[in-house]
């Protein structure tokens, strides 16, 4: 069957725009395609007139460091975050859950910003860069600012960018300083067609005795119907010594906080909701762990 | 001489190889022919209706449609491979009784033949149906009971088959047991998820012939139901199959066969079909669900003296192949063990669910799911070790089987076992009997290793008395030399390497290398019926029939007869049908028997199962490509390793929810095992050609009872229903209160 009739390469943000603006609705931004594709394949979405490729465009696939900030196109790779020596040591729940997704074929074009755009309530790369409360720099209807980007999400599978008309342009989030880190883990076959039952991300700062949670930034998905901070688990966490006592304490926080829903094919909320508390087992020590040694090496990455 | 013995045993590169890694093999969706239509599919859209009316206006005033069918189009509007149960097209006005009514989502109602595929999916959708819905019922035994819907006349309280097995005295052999074990096995879906979705091209070939394009498992077959249906003689009808990408017995009823041909007849145009994931997934057969209640006995030396099972299987809509399906579960679901008293009743009965059949092991592994789990719960009950207690029960040359006759000659299942688990490293052969290695433990208590094992046996070829032969030709051409052999065998290819081991054997009982051999293959123009390639009875049949062809035809070669030209059909000896009250039957005329022994890791917060390392070992007889018998050693484990854990094909009042590989989860190289260790064995089958056994199949039938006495051996845990996902694993464990928080 067709899946596009036209397909473009812009090499400029502008470009892209003016193509999206000629097709006028009719074309879409296509950042690696390992979900769009499927979505028309499966007859989800009508096949659309043009696809607009922006994974050509420089601009998209920038990756630097700016200071204590990273700044990283929304067209950057999974394979290439991954294989990123500084987000691994810095941000290092990125590159875990960057690694988990798909299989290598999918990691070398799925892109994060394609990702993000697909605004799924447990998207790998999303739940991550909620933990890291990153800022995403979007041209809305040809205005160009800087989201927070928990503000992107309006539904599943919705975001605020009209994929006919606007684009993502890239994040940016602050690296781990000193007693500072992160971790994602998630429940699910060690492979990655799929969707992910659950995932959960999490951003620690020691206080400088390294004993106490000082901060705290966790995101599981899927528990609602978008990407969501788990903010009650992490008050529940602030101040409290390192060790089982927070954990457990972080469980309970997120038992009367969160509400994980039953997907049909996936697993019950009766699963998801045990699963919370195995991922926090998991991933709070881990993290607190990293931040007391300043070092980090990613785990479970299937780039090998 | 020397050249024969040098070809049997010998790993030659498969014929298929380079063009299939290169892409340059055609498969049916890759070949387009001069003025080709395109033709897409309206499947049904209830699970059980009456189709009251079907106005196809607005599809046929689509720019471009050339057609539209529907039952009234069809000539002899039925099919199926053990009866004729099923439309064509289901809809009004084509005289078949009960055609009108849809059963299940598999069922097609109108076809749509357009100048381009864009055209024909976009008017499929423009014709419109009217339906008058039936009351569903979707559990089999909601549909064994009074007063449930009826699907079909033939079949009170939808009770397609039932099976009996009477033998020995069951009341009283209860006496002698002093243990008895129970347990309810539950299995679930499969999809064959071949890589090649289903497709083909109807068209009239040069001689008038109405032709199908297509992959299947036996072309003959498809050439009788596409006659039968389409009111042709059989003679103009051709069948031809270029590669074929993946069958496991998914391919062995019709799919695109019959309407690619009533299309091409109709509009004398070529006309082709690719179906999508979603359309394989809905469009053809499951394997079956069952749910298996057993009860065995055995005394405290360890003997086997009682096995009671009822087994229940849900066939669907239709009965595609469920009645000999189930004739096999029938037999394996009290083993491969001599157990003097045996009472077996299996029913297959109809549903409104997407219809089941033929699948890798052909009720085998549902059998041997309940039958090996009953033996290791026996021997946990007995305080006895699992391989030694098989050992002890195993049927021998001469003992009598269930059905009242002995295995063929050439039993080798102590063997098996015995290499096996001396090979697999689990366990070791002591003074007192076999005893379990002990496992090492992973540091993180959360992760918990076991070990378990099964066994089992399988026939070779057609059983219970269906007509069993293969025919073959053999055409030496030559002066003075052998300058080139010809061989004539249908026998499909299906991808497991058939094609290469015919020339291997040709090869070898004419003397030549293989470079002199040429095979034509599956096509009903050039070749005589084969049977099917299932039942893993391709090696053996086409192996005999190739043998006796090619000894003949040195016979006349020897006699300077040029070219030397040979056909033979080969003709196993017979085997007889269940007896209705008893069961008593010779059922087989070969088999194959095999042994696994499983090393599993279970993570008992999150209840994943992990497959660390299998050892499947087999008696194959001969083998006659050693490659290609661990290939399919390998394929098959780890097929059945996603049947055994993963593969969840999820429905709800008849639908399928999960119709694609993104949501129904097959193995992906994450869940291969770090070792699949294939031990092969070679214990001559005096009745195959040059002893080979036939293998396929063998595999894939004791791997989900090894892995669930793996995962007991791991957490202590039963766990009798699969797909083990770890959803199931977690809700066992706890209900044992192991992993609770």
């Amino acid at each position: 069957m067709t899946l596009w009739n036209y397909y473009h390469t812009p090499a400029s943000v502008d470009e892209a725009l003016e193509l999206l603006r000629s097709y006028a609705g009719k074309a879409r931004v296509i950042a690696g395609g390992t979900d769009l594709l499927l979505d028309i394949r499966q007859g989800h979405l009508p096949p659309p007139e043009a696809l607009i490729d922006i994974t050509r465009i420089g601009e998209l696939c920038d990756l630097h460091q700016d200071g204590d900030w990273l700044v990283l196109g929304a067209g950057v790779t999974h394979t290439r975050i991954v294989s990123t020596d500084l987000i691994a040591a810095r941000a290092t729940c990125l590159v875990e859950s960057c690694g988990v997704v798909g299989g290598p074929q999918v990691r070398n074009v799925g892109t994060l910003g394609g990702n993000v755009a697909h605004a799924l309530p447990a998207g790998d790369g999303t739940t991550s860069l909620v933990a890291l409360d990153a800022e995403a720099e979007v041209i809305l209807d040809g205005e160009r600012r800087w989201y927070p980007i928990r503000e992107l999400f309006v539904g599943p599978g919705m975001s605020l960018l009209d994929p006919t008309r606007d684009l993502l342009i890239r994040f940016r989030f602050k690296l781990s300083g000193p007693y500072e880190a992160t971790a994602f883990k998630r429940i699910m076959r060690p492979q990655g067609v799929a969707l992910p039952i659950l995932g959960c991300a999490a951003w620690v700062r020691l206080d400088e005795s390294g004993e106490y949670y000082a901060d705290v930034r966790l995101c599981i998905g899927p528990v609602d119907r978008v990407p969501v901070r788990a903010e009650a688990v992490e008050a529940a966490l602030c101040g409290q010594p390192v060790g089982s006592d927070a954990v457990e304490r972080a469980i309970q926080a997120a038992h009367e906080g969160l509400h994980p829903r039953t997907s049909r094919y996936r697993a019950t909320a009766e699963y998801r909701d045990e699963m919370i508390d195995v991922l926090l087992r998991r991933v709070l020590p881990l993290a607190a762990e990293r931040a007391q040694t300043g070092q980090a090496v990613p785990e479970g990455v299937g780039i090998e | 001489m020397e050249q024969k013995n040098l070809l049997i045993g010998q790993s030659v590169r498969r014929m298929d190889a380079v063009g299939k890694v290169t892409g340059e093999t055609p498969y049916p969706g890759d070949i387009d022919l001069p003025d080709q239509l395109w033709m897409k599919v309206r499947f049904s859209d209830r699970v059980h209706a009456r189709v009251t009316a079907i106005d196809a206006s607005r599809a046929e005033a689509y720019p471009g449609v050339v057609a539209v069918f529907t039952a009234k189009d069809v000539p002899v509007n039925e099919y199926g491979l053990s009866m004729p149960d099923q439309p064509v097209l289901c809809g009004p006005g084509s005289g078949k009784e009960g055609a009108d009514i849809v059963r299940c989502v598999s069922d097609q109602v109108a076809l749509v033949v357009a100048e381009t595929e864009e055209i024909a999916a976009a008017a499929v959708k423009l014709i419109d149906i009217t339906y008058e819905d039936l009351p569903i019922v979707s559990d089999i035994f909601e549909a064994m009971a009074d007063g449930a819907p009826q699907l079909h006349a033939h079949a009170p309280n939808n009770i397609l088959i039932h099976y009996k097995l009477r033998h020995g005295d069951i009341d009283s052999a209860w006496d002698q047991a002093d243990v008895i074990v129970e347990g309810e096995y539950r299995t679930g879906y499969q999809e064959h998820a071949y890589l090649q979705p289903e497709a083909g091209l109807g068209y009239i070939d040069d001689e008038g012939r109405v032709t199908v394009l297509v992959a299947g498992q036996w072309v003959h077959e498809d050439r009788e139901q596409v006659a039968h249906a389409l009111g042709l003689p059989e003679e103009q009808v051709r069948i031809i199959y270029p590669a074929i990408g993946g069958a496991f017995g998914g391919r062995e009823d019709m799919s695109v066969q019959i309407t690619l041909a009533l299309a091409a007849m109709k509009l004398r145009r070529p006309i082709k079909i690719i179906w999508s994931r979603e359309e394989s997934m809905i469009g053809h057969h499951k394997r079956h669900p069952m749910v298996i209640r057993a009860r065995w006995g055995a005394t405290r030396e360890g003997r086997v003296v009682a096995a009671e099972a009822t087994a229940y299987a849900d066939a669907g809509g239709y009965a595609y192949t469920t009645t000999k399906v189930l004739g096999n579960a029938h037999l394996m679901v009290s083993g491969p063990y001599e157990i003097p008293n045996v009472r077996v009743d299996t029913y297959g009965v109809y549903t409104n669910n997407i219809p089941t059949g033929a699948f890798r092991g052909f009720g085998g592994p549902q059998g041997a799911f309940a039958a090996e789990g009953q033996m290791n719960k026996l021997a946990e009950a007995l305080n006895m070790d699992p391989v030694e207690l098989r050992a002890l029960n195993v049927l021998r040359e001469g003992s009598l089987m269930s059905v009242g006759s002995p295995l063929p000659p050439g039993v080798t299942l102590d063997k098996v076992l015995a290499e096996g688990a001396a090979q697999s490293g689990y366990w070791q052969s002591t003074e007192d009997g076999w005893k379990r290695l002990p496992v090492e433990q992973p540091a993180n208590p959360a992760r918990r290793r076991g070990v378990g094992m099964a066994m089992g046996f399988k026939n070779v070829g057609f059983s219970f008395g269906a007509p069993e032969q293969n025919w073959a030709t053999v055409e030496i051409h030559g002066g003075a030399e052998i300058e080139r052999v010809v061989v004539h065998e249908a026998g499909a290819d299906v991808g497991q390497g058939a094609h290469t081991v015919f020339v291997q054997m040709v090869a070898a009982a004419t003397g030549v290398p293989i470079e002199k051999v040429e095979l034509i293959g599956h096509d009903t123009a050039y070749t005589g019926n084969s049977g099917s390639t299932s039942a893993s009875r391709m090696t053996f049949m086409a192996g005999n029939a190739i043998k006796g062809a090619a000894e003949l035809a040195m016979e006349k070669w020897q006699h300077e007869e040029r070219p030397a030209i040979a056909t033979y059909q080969y003709r196993p000896p017979r085997t007889t049908a269940y007896d209705p009250e008893t069961g008593q039957a010779d059922p087989n005329f070969a088999y194959g028997y095999m042994a696994q022994f499983v090393e599993v890791e279970v993570d008992l917060e999150t209840g994943q199962v992990e497959v660390v390392r299998v050892v499947s070992a087999h008696d194959v007889g001969r083998a006659i490509n050693p490659t290609q018998i661990e290939g399919q050693v390998e394929g098959g484990v780890i097929q059945a390793l996603g049947y055994a854990i993963m593969e969840d094909l999820i429905t709800q009042d008849g639908r399928v929810l999960n119709p694609y590989l993104s949501t129904y989860l097959i193995p992906t190289i994450w869940d291969v095992p770090r070792e699949v260790k294939s031990v092969i064995l070679e214990y001559a089958d005096p009745r195959g050609p040059w002893g080979a056994r036939g293998m396929a199949e063998m595999p894939f039938i004791p791997l989900a009872p090894a892995i669930t006495a793996a995962v007991c051996d791991a957490t202590g845990v039963w766990i009798d229903r699969i797909p083990l996902t770890p959803e199931r694993v977690v809700l066992s464990l706890r209900e044992q209160g192991i992993g609770a928080i």
